[in-house]
């Protein structure tokens, strides 16, 4: 193998691809980055056999051929190099990389090809296509409430469902659910089903470029796997196998009381009392209290710590229904406040004990269930 | 004194006493005679856990008229005639002083009629003594005997007697044994007019096993089936990850009779050779029939304890019968994901080729905190907290490694999380618990016995933050966990506090409220071979350093070990000892 990329190009491929990489492994492989030539491109590639992302740069292709390389040494390396070309030739023979870029000159000791597992090729035509965008705000507005316990893997990941040109993701921990619905642009012809581990769609969020770029999807069968690619980005992923819980029916169809609150207003109040609920057990308590000719309606957040002290914070709200008190882990609010991203949102509920549904206003893609909390007797 | 022979009434509670010890006891003669008259129908009541009332109707031989007086006499019985016979016994009774003591102790009725007969006849007994002959009455085929105000006449006895929520389950656990030693017979036994158990009769063993556990390890639990040459041992043995704190969930029949023997149960672990954890134990049900000479039963007069002739034989076999049925089922390790191929499997540090301790004079001082033999409330611990440590690392993903002012401190990361989990539980405990509503209510089946046990103490699991809701017999929905927990899978949180209670009979409110948080934070609290962030190990450190008590873990190991700059300087030889 003989080629020529930027060094620029090769710093940010191996960035992209070494979130992939396995750096305690038995398997001394896996902590290498795979470098092959493609179709006139280059191709770095690395898995920990649960996430494997490719990306490809641009290259001056002399000889085709492939070797894997130490993964944080190359990463090292290239991080000194100055701006410009960077020459890259193997020693077949004994596996050297010969990396030489202005004035420096070095050998990386490398592992064959053979000896790293083969990544799949998918099948892009059945695929689901999405907005590079849209993908991420789904993935961001779902994917924190997925459970890191890994006793139960199903809830560790977020699934995915495509029908016609709906998909809706799903999250859930056992204590809260994040639904997100959205249509795509082209539709698909094919239903899909899947449970595809949240950290799998994080880094895909990481990694899958920006603006008006699009990502196909695609299942190939039987394997167990999720394929998202760009034009020069590919993520693969193992599924979940299991079956997700029947989330449609956890969610409330009604509620006595709906206040309506500025979401920045609501989120700063919750950090507030965040820092308050801090140790030990979160709980943070809702007064809501209609208003009447007089003075509007508000909810009250307060939460309070033996140690650090107690805190209130009244924020101004729109309220049809009844009065409630009711209690949050004030965790939950604040990070489906931080997602919502819409200037108004709602909180809907219908007793103490009852779940708490939030919606933003003007959204209906977008629903979260918090189950409340209380003090024990 | 003069030396009297004592009067009859007297000698026969003193006899009583060796049979009937409990309610369960009397369950345990009634349902083996029940089942010597080749009854395939047993209906068990229990009223006031036992103290009011036990019957057990059957619908076996039944007894003839002119004989239930007979019946009721100590030393009588249709079982034996010689004394031959004892060294040869097929039938579960064979003393023929059941009745006679459950009648001296009670107030006692037994109806019976033989199929050949038209009508049955009744006979009454009050503390022994019989009120008029029996009187004919219409009445089933069959024999029923209803004891009534057990040990009114012994109080004594009564205040022997544990928490009737203790003894329902003994009775509870008897009768499920039973059940599955005789799968063709149908039982059905109802507590304080709930139907604790039901089975069809069916002969369908495992469906049975259900019940004495719960449909889930049922399905798990291994299938052990060895014939030897005299005998056959056969029946279900729990696959090497389930397990138990304790010897109860062993269950082992001799030809058709519960024994407890500690040489078999032994062989039976023993079977799992070092599969099995310290102190964990495995769940059985292992029934072994061999030919009635080479056991003797007449050993004890509960007949709960035997004698083998072909003691070692019978060990042997027995430990080789569980070893192959695990070895035929031998576990495939669980993988998330489908992995297409398979990595070598991590290496673990090996003690020997490791890092060896230096050989440690007598005097030095590795400072581990004194081991509390047991965990006591109100512990009393080494004094003084841990001063500032300064994280240095994780060793071997199951202890950090931290500087402190006077040395290096190795930190267990699971105890010391166990402590820090449970000191934070303890301070909430105090005010109340929060408490966090799951999405979805887990739905918790458990064996009668746990069952009952939960039940009662659904009070102090709800005190604890868990609200537990009665969901049909035997099954239970979580509806919520205390906040502390909700990193843990809800149901196994659930069951670590059943074992507990299981383990104490009738511990005191604030002793098992304590023991209980200690048990749970154990299950929530990192494991040993968890990789932790350096965030989260500095996190663990300062948390400990909070602490009340950091140098044990609620159940009395030691957090940390502290080898003082002293130490290290002596042991390389830098300076000489002080
Ligand atoms: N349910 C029953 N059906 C038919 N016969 C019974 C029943 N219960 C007791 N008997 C008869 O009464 C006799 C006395 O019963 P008892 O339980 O006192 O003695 P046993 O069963 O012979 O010996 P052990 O004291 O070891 O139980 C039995 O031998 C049997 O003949
Ligand atoms: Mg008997």
């Amino acid at each position: 193998m003989k080629v020529s990329v930027l060094q620029e190009n090769l710093a940010h491929g191996l960035g992209i691809v070494s979130r992939a990489v396995a750096p305690r492994t038995t398997l001394p492989v896996l902590a290498n980055v795979l470098v092959a030539t493609d179709e006139g491109r280059l191709r770095l590639s690395a898995t920990n056999l649960e996430i494997g992302i490719t990306c490809w740069i641009g290259a001056k292709i002399s000889d085709e051929g492939s070797t894997t390389v130490p993964a944080r040494t190359f990463a090292d390396l290239v991080g000194t190099l100055p701006d410009g070309q960077v020459d890259m030739d193997l020693v077949v023979q004994t596996q050297t990389l010969h990396v030489r870029s202005g004035t420096s000159n070095t050998d990386i000791k490398c592992i064959d090809a053979q000896e790293f597992p083969p990544m799949p090729v998918p099948d892009l035509r059945d695929g689901v296509v999405f907005n590079v965008s849209d993908l991420r705000e789904m993935i961001k507005q779902v994917v924190f409430a997925a459970s890191s316990d890994e006793a139960r893997p199903v809830l560790t990941g977020v699934l995915l469902t495509v029908e016609d040109n709906l998909v809706t993701m799903a999250a859930a921990d056992g204590f809260r659910l994040s639904v997100r619905k959205a249509e795509l642009s082209q539709g698909s012809a094919q239903s899909m089903k899947a449970i595809i581990p949240a950290r799998a769609l994080n880094e895909l969020a990481r990694i899958a470029g920006d603006g008006d770029d699009t990502v196909t999807m695609s299942l190939p069968p039987g394997r167990g796997q999720v394929i998202f690619r760009t034009d020069d980005v590919e993520l693969t992923s193992q599924l979940i196998e299991g079956s997700f819980p029947d989330f449609e029916q956890i969610i409330p169809v009604m509620h006595n009381t709906r206040t309506v609150v500025s979401s920045a207003a609501f989120l700063k109040a919750c950090k507030q009392a965040e820092i308050f609920a801090r140790d030990g057990s979160h709980i943070a308590r809702l007064n809501i209290t209609p208003g009447d000719e007089l003075q509007p309606g508000s909810v009250e957040i307060s939460a309070q710590s033996e140690e650090t002290g107690s805190s209130e914070a009244v924020v101004e709200a729109t309220i049809e229904g009844q009065p409630v008190l009711i209690a949050f882990n004030v965790r939950y609010l604040r990070e489906v406040l931080d997602v919502v991203g819409t200037p108004n949102v709602a909180l809907e509920t219908t007793a103490a004990a009852a779940p708490g549904l939030i919606r933003p206003m003007g959204d209906d893609g977008f629903l979260h269930v918090i189950m409340p909390m209380h003090l024990g007797g | 004194m003069p030396i009297q022979i004592l009067p009859d009434e007297v000698a026969s509670q003193i006899a009583a006493g060796e049979v009937v010890e409990r309610p369960a006891s009397v369950v345990k003669e009634l349902v083996e005679n029940a089942l010597d008259a080749c009854a395939d129908h047993i209906t068990i009541t229990v009223e006031g856990a036992g103290q009011k009332l036990i019957e057990v109707a059957d619908n076996g031989q039944g007894i003839p008229a002119n004989q239930l007086s007979i019946a009721l006499a100590r030393h009588a019985t249709s079982k034996l005639t010689s004394a031959e016979d004892l060294f040869n016994i097929r039938t579960l009774g064979f003393r023929g002083e059941a009745l006679a003591s459950i009648a001296s102790v009670s107030r006692f009725s037994i109806t019976s009629r033989i199929r050949e007969e038209e009508a049955g006849a009744r006979l009454l007994v009050e503390g022994g003594q019989m009120e008029g002959g029996p009187v004919p009455v219409g009445a089933p085929a069959g024999t029923v005997v209803r004891v009534e105000d057990l040990f009114y006449n012994v109080p004594a006895r009564r205040k022997f007697l544990k928490t009737d929520t203790t003894e329902r389950s003994q009775i509870d656990d008897f009768v499920t044994r039973y059940a599955l030693a005789y799968p063709q017979v149908r039982f059905l036994l109802v507590q304080e007019g709930r139907t604790a158990l039901q089975t069809t009769g069916s002969g369908n063993r495992r469906e049975v096993l259900a019940s004495l556990f719960n449909a889930d390890i049922a399905r798990q639990m291994l299938e052990v089936n060895a014939v030897y040459e005299d005998f056959r041992v056969f029946g279900f043995i729990s696959p090497v990850g389930l397990t138990r704190a304790n010897r109860r969930g062993i269950t082992l029949f001799i030809n058709g009779r519960w024994v407890q023997d500690i040489s078999l149960s032994t062989a039976l672990i023993q079977g799992y050779h070092s599969m099995l954890m310290v102190g964990r134990y495995p769940l059985a049900a292992l029934f072994i029939e061999l030919p009635p000479n080479k056991v003797d039963v007449n050993v004890h007069p509960t007949k709960t304890e035997v004698r083998f002739t072909d003691r070692d034989e019978l060990f042997k076999g027995v430990q080789s019968a569980v070893r192959r049925a695990l070895l035929a089922h031998s576990p495939v390790p669980a993988m998330g994901g489908q992995l297409r191929w398979t990595p070598t499997p991590p290496q673990t540090f090996s003690r020997r080729d490791g890092w060896q301790p230096p050989e440690m004079a007598p005097d030095t001082q590795i400072e581990a905190a004194s081991v509390m033999p047991e965990y006591k409330h109100q512990p009393v611990l080494p004094a003084g907290n841990v001063p500032l440590l300064r994280l240095i690392g994780q060793v071997g993903t199951a202890y950090l490694v931290a500087e402190g002012p006077d040395g290096l401190y190795l930190i267990d990361q699971h105890a010391a999380h166990e402590r820090i989990l449970f000191e934070k539980f303890m301070a909430e405990h105090k005010q109340s618990v929060a408490s966090q509503t799951l999405l979805d209510p887990v739905t918790l089946e458990l064996e009668p016995g746990a069952s009952r046990l939960l039940e009662e103490n659904l009070p102090l699991m709800g005190r604890l933050g868990f609200e537990i809701e009665v969901f049909g017999p035997n099954a239970f929905k979580v509806r919520s966990v205390p906040v502390l927990l909700s990193g843990v899978d809800p149901g196994a949180a659930v069951r670590v506090v059943i074992e507990d209670f299981e383990e104490d009979e009738a511990p005191l409110q604030d002793q098992i409220e304590a023991k209980i948080i200690a048990r749970v934070c154990k299950r929530a609290a990192v494991k040993a071979g968890q990789v932790l962030s350096q965030e989260e190990q500095r996190t663990l450190l300062s948390d400990l350093e909070t602490c009340q008590s950091p140098r044990t873990c609620p159940h009395g190991r030691p957090t940390m070990i502290h080898l003082s700059i002293d130490l290290l300087e002596r042991q390389f030889g830098r300076t000489g000892a002080r």
